[in-house]
């Protein structure tokens, strides 16, 4: 098990090295606009052109440009990458730079991109930890008592609710959401609307209702996409030797779904939650950009459409950061959970 | 489903990987025929497959149906259907869907619109299946370091934000295009962009099911009986992968739908002013409260139309693998 | 607006003029007596002293040292924290009134020397505490030409200074600008551009700069003295005890105080609040909808979307200002290759161009009245130029376009069907807002004469830096770019667009690439001229040539909208077409 750990953890690594080299093959190498003459104001001289190039690095290679960016966010480097050579091998050798991660400076205000992020963060968590409450809720009680009931007429129109819960966009759905049940311009006055957002340092009550149609809004399809995979499994599951022999031995029904039933249909359903928290706190573009609230997917939104890059690649990392840690967890509570797993 | 397409995949990834491995076992021993009497009996997923022929019908022949109705041209400006202050007007009988913000009737860019979501949906599904394939098939069946390299690649696209990936070489092919031209500004970088997405998804999928047919006593057999490993590809492996391939495609493709309309709705799609659903829907966002119907017509039409493809591909699914209980 | 325009890239756009600013809404109906330098204040219409104001905007400000500020919005910040040598008043944006400086500015016959005298008992605010000299002034405009700084205008208005040369490494003096002593300052140019300088003075990069304090921090790569700026106005970011500026949260607020260093004695403006908060990061509808409803207070950067300008001018009658902000935008044509380097071709298509579907594009007459020339209202030389009307040119007299008279400018042209049929121009639009809507109009204004127009639409800023600012990227119309003055004077907004010897190959602002010698030569001479009528006229007659020679079509004269809520004495000032923190109080 320790070395499978390891093993996975190195994997991360190399996971989060990749997905670095190609945000910077995609935002840098083919760069959609030229940062420095956006910093250079108006008719900049070339001279003023070349001092901001150099100013952010952008006059060097783009292979030492990347091999400074991997530097900076490393916590221990070992290269020069501007002569080319190694500083040191062994850290305590010759000492290389040990330092806390930096992820540059915004091109656009000069905030450092990591306390760009962190100030985003709490928003994309609040909607994240929302939605996922509501969604499994809704979608596991949806789930459970859709495949009881299956082929009854509640059984058919929950799932028809959620595959038309699956089949609408999620901004156009925020959209009409808003147009009807918003108290600025709604024609029910019920949930605040876009951009009410507050910190929750403000006050719990103000940002959890800005806050509670965001979190419908996300958690609808999600809700109806765990209701179907329950139904199935759970009906699937309902049909193993395993349980007849449970219901056989005369236990009833609602302790034969429960306590069997469950347990296994619900495995599958925990590794997906994991991957959609991961992807999720990587910022919900769609649904932060339709409800205007600051968060994570905003940021990298915003950045790309600036090209800023140091923000492009700090929100792309942290994104995938967290999508490749969910999955670690994941894979590791596998492990340990089904001894049958191994790598 | 805030990031739309990579949701969906992990969601069809899920079905695909955790309930059951439908196609295998079952399209072994069963006949298209078989699958075809199953599908016949669902009239859900038969009312939906008509929808969808009459929504390729109207992205056909957009231009006769616009003028069945009266309606002006999709990208005809008239700037007298808007008020003093620029924003648009429903004047009913005149423009059945209104229309937008640069006086475009919106029934008649609804309609043309089908032609960009199903163009993009269909052309990149049909790469992504293709390239999927045999990318699958090669890594299922050989194995060694194809396998890994497709796995691996897999891996590092699954940790990849995906929509910002969409929206980086979104912006970036929109200059001269990427890959030295090969990728034009325009719709040819977003069915590069979810063609990439589901190829290697695809390819994941049919690695799975090779991976357990080869193991088969028939495969075995042709290998015993000394049939070259090309040979046995094509000739025993794909035939059993029809039908997980037909599933799989019909549940990739609302999802491409869903990709390409969230990619249009950042910013990145079909050259204006040609009408696509998802970039009418994000032109409508800054006046959505007193223009509801430019908003809400185009959403309305991709919902209904992502919802068609669902129950066509439930059906299907249904049909192939009469366990799941419907 | 604010924030369009930063985005447009229009620079710092300052000013705004107008006296015939009776225009719209009427937020404030403040009219200022042109008060006397140090005297008398301007009354206050029932605002009381005393309160906090919250400032909500879109986006937060590029840069809060003033030195390198070039952006309206960062100029709302800089006005009510420093001092320039010159600023302008409420109600009176024609008059520059000084301000850290004692007296109007003294300009020799010859244009070549400037010399200013400046007000003594100014104090910086904490932790400096001393006094300003004359020697601070100089180091402020010095610094603005230092590679950390890198201020935007210094080069263009103030180049002329003997000795003056951008990018010029850390503490470079500059030997043209001299101190005889602690309150004067002469500055001595190589060409007679004095009048420009001396307006360039109202920009707030004069604001006076302790070198004893500064330097350390503008001997970095890039300075970093924003951090720990000091103030010389009203107001001040708050700071903590070694100065630096914690009231500066990027990307959130920034929270400002009062000065206590600042003596009402020594300056005109009233100040009534005790400090302001500016919030970023809000979106337009819904700052909007809380500075109606009262939630929020004043509007910073943004434009209010067409339907909360309606709302304004409807429901909210009293809390939306729409004032003209001396701007124009246009479509460029290159007329450096085929085929608009045809003057005919391109007077067919100003004469096709329906100039009102563009703007109702952006939001009607509320937002900006449909320009026939370049030079736009309140700016001298607008009425020299033909005022509302324009210039008296066939295809110039319908807003709404006359194909007959494009039709026959396209004969002329060597198009005897008077439809073009070449090959396929590129056009290089916005892909988001109002930018998108513009770009798309003028695609099918094209398209009308025979155009066939490949559209590319990209980000904004795509826009610029790789296409429209880049003459060898070969685009053929640049459809969404937009110029804005500096300051009061026609020169600011004529020179940088279309004159021949400003085109440079990478951050070019001359879009059409216009390169006429003897538009070229008769701005060269107007520059020159000290005389203000004098110098109207001779703008207004070049603006008036552009038009003849179709250098582009212009199609708005923006108006800027603002917006504050009904429990703020909110004042507009003029000339920057922001609200004047300087005036405004609460009720």
């Amino acid at each position: 098990m320790g070395t499978y750990i390891i093993r996975r953890l190195l994997w991360v690594l190399v996971l989060l090295f990749a997905v670095t080299a190609l945000t910077f093959v995609v935002f840098t190498v083919l760069p959609s606009a030229d940062p420095a003459l956006l910093r250079a104001g108006r008719q900049p001289s070339p001279q003023l052109v070349e001092q901001i190039r150099k100013n952010f690095g952008l006059d060097r290679p783009k292979y030492e440009q990347f091999c400074n960016y991997v530097g900076d966010i490393s916590p221990v480097w070992f290269f020069d990458c501007r002569n080319r050579h190694v500083l040191g091998i062994i850290p305590s050798l010759k000492t290389p730079d040990v330092k806390a991660p930096d992820f540059g400076f915004s091109y656009q205000n000069d905030t450092p991109v990591i306390d760009q992020i962190t100030s985003r963060l709490p928003a994309t968590i609040g909607l994240t930890v929302g939605a996922v409450l509501i969604w499994l809720l809704i979608g596991l009680t949806v789930g459970t008592i859709s495949a009881i009931k299956s082929r009854s007429l509640v059984d058919r129109l929950s799932m028809g609710a959620a595959l038309i819960a699956i089949s609408a966009p999620v901004y156009w759905l925020g959209l009409v959401s808003l147009f009807l049940f918003s108290n600025d311009i709604g024609k029910v006055h019920i949930f605040r609307g876009a951009g009410s957002y507050q910190p929750i340092t403000d006050g719990v009550f103000g940002w959890a209702a800005a806050l509670v149609l965001p979190w419908l809004v996300l958690a609808a399809a999600f809700s109806a996409f765990y209701a179907r995979l329950l139904r199935g499994n759970l009906i699937e599951t309902m049909s193993e030797d395993y349980i007849r022999t449970a219901r056989a031995k005369g236990l009833n029904e609602r302790r034969v779904i429960f306590r069997h039933g469950m347990r296994s249909a619900i495995t599958p359903i925990v590794t997906i939650l994991g991957l959609d928290i991961g992807i999720l706190l990587g910022g919900a573009i769609l649904t932060e950009s339709v409800f205007n609230i600051p968060g994570i997917g905003r940021l990298a939104y915003d950045s790309i459409a600036r090209s800023d890059l140091p923000v492009i690649q700090g929100t792309v990392l942290f994104g995938a950061f967290f999508i490749v840690i969910m999955n670690l967890i994941v894979d590791i509570a596998y492990a340990f959970l089904d001894p049958r797993v191994r790598y | 489903m805030s990031v739309g397409a990579a949701d969906l995949l992990t969601e069809s990834e899920g079905e695909g990987n955790l309930a059951t491995a439908p196609g295998a076992e079952i399209a072994a021993r069963s006949p298209l025929q078989l699958f075809w009497r199953r599908l016949r009996g669902d009239k859900v997923a038969l009312i939906a497959l008509a929808f969808i022929v009459l929504l390729l019908l109207i992205a056909v022949l957009a231009g006769p149906i616009r003028k069945i109705f009266g309606a002006p041209p999709p990208n005809l400006q008239d700037s007298g259907t808007l008020d003093d202050f620029g924003t648009p007007t429903y004047d009913f009988p005149k423009h059945i869907m209104g229309v937008d913000d640069l006086g475009r009737d919106v029934f008649s860019r609804v309609l043309y619109g089908a032609r960009v979501s199903l163009e993009v949906a269909l052309a990149a599904t049909g790469i992504a299946v293709a390239c999927g394939t045999v990318a699958g098939m090669i890594a299922g069946y050989y194995r060694g370091w194809v396998d890994t390299l497709i796995s691996r690649s897999i891996d590092v696209l699954l940790a990849f934000p995906i929509l910002l990936l969409g929206l980086g070489l979104g912006s970036a092919c929109s200059l001269k295009g990427c890959l030295g031209g090969v990728i034009k500004p325009g719709i040819s970088v977003v069915i590069f962009i979810i063609s990439l997405s589901s190829s290697l998804y695809f390819a994941r999928i049919i690695r799975g099911q090779v991976l357990s047919l080869r193991e088969k006593e028939f495969i075995e057999a042709s290998k015993s009986l000394g049939a070259s490993n090309l040979r046995i590809i094509f000739k025993e492996v794909l035939p059993n992968l029809v039908a997980p391939i037909i599933v799989y495609s019909t549940l990739i493709i609302p999802t491409n739908i869903l990709f390409e309309a969230a990619l249009s709705f950042l910013g990145v799609g079909v050259k204006a002013p040609n009408p696509s659903w998802g970039q009418m829907i994000a032109d409508a966002v800054s006046i959505f409260n007193t223009a509801w119907w430019y908003m809400f017509f185009p959403g309305l039409a991709l919902l209904l139309t992502v919802l068609a493809f669902n129950l066509v591909g439930d059906g299907l699914q249904d049909a192939l693998n009469p366990k799941s209980g419907r | 607006m604010t924030r369009s325009f930063r985005t447009i890239g229009l620079g710092a756009l300052a000013a705004v003029a107008l006296a015939v600013a009776g225009c719209g809404g009427g937020g404030s109906d403040e009219k200022s007596t042109s008060s006397t330098p140090g005297g008398k204040k301007a009354p206050l219409n029932g605002a009381k002293k005393g309160g906090t104001l919250s400032v909500v905007s879109q986006a937060d400000f590029v840069d809060i040292d003033c030195g390198k500020a070039y952006y309206q919005y960062d100029y709302m910040l800089c006005y009510a924290t420093q001092r320039p040598l010159y600023s302008y008043a409420p109600g009176d944006p024609n008059n520059v009134q000084p301000d850290m400086a004692a007296d109007k500015p003294e300009i020799s016959p010859d244009g070549k020397t400037v010399t200013i005298k400046i007000r003594t008992g100014v104090k910086f605010s904490p932790p400096v505490n001393r006094e300003v000299t004359s020697k601070d002034v100089k180091y402020a405009i010095e610094r603005m030409f230092f590679s950390s700084v890198n201020n935007g205008y210094a080069g263009s208005y103030m180049g002329d200074i003997v000795g003056a040369k951008t990018g010029a490494k850390p503490g470079t003096k500059i030997e043209g600008i001299e101190t005889p002593d602690d309150q004067t300052i002469v500055i001595k140019l190589k060409k007679g551009t004095g009048a420009v300088v001396a307006q360039a003075l109202s920009l707030p990069g004069s604001a006076p700069v302790p070198e004893d304090y500064a330097a350390k921090y503008d001997a970095k790569a890039q300075s970093t003295y924003k951090n720990f700026v000091v103030s010389t106005g009203p107001y001040m970011i708050q700071q903590d005890a070694q100065g630096k500026a914690i009231g500066y949260k990027a990307g959130k607020t920034t929270t400002v105080v009062r000065n206590p260093n600042w003596d009402a004695k020594t300056d005109r403006k009233p100040a009534p609040l005790d400090g302001f908060t500016f919030k970023s990061g809000n979106d337009p509808a819904v700052a909007a909808k809380q500075i109606y409803q009262g939630t929020a207070q004043v509007s910073g950067d943004f434009a209010p979307l067409p339907p909360d300008i309606k709302a304004g001018l409807t429901q909210y009658k009293g809390q939306l200002n729409l004032n003209p902000n001396g701007a124009f935008r246009y479509v460029a044509m290159n007329t450096s290759k085929k085929p608009f380097n045809n003057v005919d071709i391109r007077r067919a298509v100003i004469a096709a161009f329906d100039r009102k579907a563009i703007q109702l594009s952006r939001g009607g007459d509320t937002i900006g009245d449909v320009a026939s020339h370049f030079l736009p209202p309140g700016i001298p030389g607008f009425e020299e130029a033909g005022g509302q009307k324009g210039p008296s040119l066939d295809y110039l007299a319908n807003e709404r376009g006359d194909m007959a008279v494009a039709q026959k400018y396209m004969k002329a042209a060597g198009f005897p069907s008077g439809k073009y049929n070449g090959p396929e121009i590129t056009m290089i639009g916005v892909n988001t807002g109002t930018g998108k809507k513009a770009a798309q109009v003028t695609q099918a204004q094209f398209e009308k004469v025979g155009f066939k127009v490949n559209l590319k639409l990209v980000t904004q800023d795509s826009m610029y830096s790789k296409f429209c600012q880049i003459p060898k990227s070969g685009y053929d119309v640049c459809p969404n770019v937009a110029w804005g003055k500096d300051f009061n004077d026609p020169q600011s907004l004529l020179d940088v667009p279309f004159n021949g010897e400003n085109i440079i190959q990478e951050g070019n602002s001359n879009h059409a690439l216009f390169d006429d010698p003897e538009i070229n030569q008769a701005m060269d001479k107007a520059k020159l001229i000290v005389d203000l009528q004098e110098r109207a006229q001779a703008w207004g007659k070049i603006d008036t040539q552009l038009m003849e020679k179709g250098a582009a079509i212009p199609w708005l004269w923006d108006k800027q909208p603002n917006i504050n809520s009904k429990d703020v004495n909110a004042v507009l000032n003029e000339f920057t077409s922001n609200w004047d923190l300087n005036y405004t109080g609460l009720k």
